[in-house]
């Protein structure tokens, strides 16, 4: 899903290099001395989880699709400091070549911005809804997995419609793009369940859904408090 | 005892996280197909793949599983020392 550089037109990534800027800034100011010190080595961790997750492609017939983890990582510390996670996954792939330097703005947009925030709203809803009947915690991952799938179908029409403006691609490339996102998003659900299982058994607390909190809106981001580990 | 089991899962799960990676690169498992935004662009729709000016930091080691698995595993540190310099400034100490 990452764009390479010499495709889009700069009229395109200059205002997605601002979107996604200001999106950093935003989440960097509201985070700023908000989060608990203990929970740094978690963010840490997943960060370098996602990393390794986005390394290694699945093979999905003649292509290959790999974990995005926006809406996982929004699910678990937030969609503020689930964008600063991504930004700094995308960037270290930027430096290894996958994305171009010129399209990081709309890499971190598609992949960051747009997934973090589409897929914590997906995830927060369908929790609330499916809560009541099938207990918080398989709520969750049923949420964050169903909301994976979603966002990873509609971050592809995203890229899809950025590449439409540049006039050479029709509609059979639209569906195309999004068709064989269809497919993927079934991996990024699957790989959103597995990943979000383990830390839920590891550090439930670490998750604000599972603690009840209002973690959520963006105007009011409350501090995380320090995962309950297992075993102590 | 906190800061000790708190300090375990973290380097059981690097160490995972690794481990696995590093397999499933030197075992051919992870697919070297292209993924699906340059399939649909270069293979279906038949877009020129344009000429990369930046290869990555990686490329005057050239291709093969060795570097990637080696790019990767070094990869998932420097991801978990960025983030925990990040967040680590933006924590609330004390």
């Amino acid at each position: 899903m990452h764009i390479p550089d010499g495709l889009l037109p700069l009229a395109l990534l200059v205002p997605l290099w601002i979107v996604s800027g200001l999106a950093v800034y935003i989440s960097v100011s509201r985070t700023n001395k908000r989060l608990d010190e203990r929970t740094v080595p978690y963010m840490g961790v997943l960060a370098a989880v996602i990393f390794a997750a986005q390394f290694v492609n699945f093979p999905v017939g003649p292509s290959s699709g790999h974990l995005v983890g926006a809406t996982l990582v929004a699910v678990m510390v937030g969609p503020l400091s689930g964008i600063l996670i991504m930004s700094l996954v995308l960037l270290v792939q930027m430096l290894y070549g996958d994305g171009g330097v010129l399209a990081y703005g709309a890499n971190l947009f598609n992949m960051g911005v747009f997934s973090c925030l589409l897929g914590w709203v997906l995830a927060k809803g369908l929790f609330e809804v499916l809560k009541s009947g099938h207990g918080v915690q398989r709520a969750l991952l049923i949420s964050a997995s169903v909301a994976s799938y979603l966002t990873t179908v509609a971050a592809a029409s995203v890229i899809g419609l950025e590449f439409l403006t540049l006039g050479e691609l029709g509609f059979p490339f639209l569906v195309m793009v999004i068709a064989i996102h269809a497919v993927i998003g079934v991996g990024e659900a699957l790989l959103t369940y597995a990943i979000l299982s383990y830390f839920i058994k590891a550090a439930p607390n670490m998750i604000p859904l599972l603690r009840g909190e209002e973690l959520w809106a963006l105007t009011k981001v409350r501090p995380v408090t320090p995962p309950n580990v297992v075993g102590t | 005892m906190e800061s000790t089991s708190r300090r375990s899962i973290v380097v059981l799960v690097m160490l995972v996280s690794i481990v696995l990676l590093v397999l499933v690169v030197l075992t051919g498992l992870a697919s070297t197909n292209p993924d699906g935004l340059e399939w649909s662009l270069f293979d279906f729709a038949g877009l020129t793949k344009p000429e990369a000016y930046f290869a990555g930091l990686w490329a005057i080691l050239g291709e093969g599983p060795l570097v990637d698995a080696l790019s990767g595993a070094v990869g998932v540190l420097l991801v978990l020392g960025l983030a925990y310099l990040l967040f680590w400034r933006l924590s609330r100490k004390g």
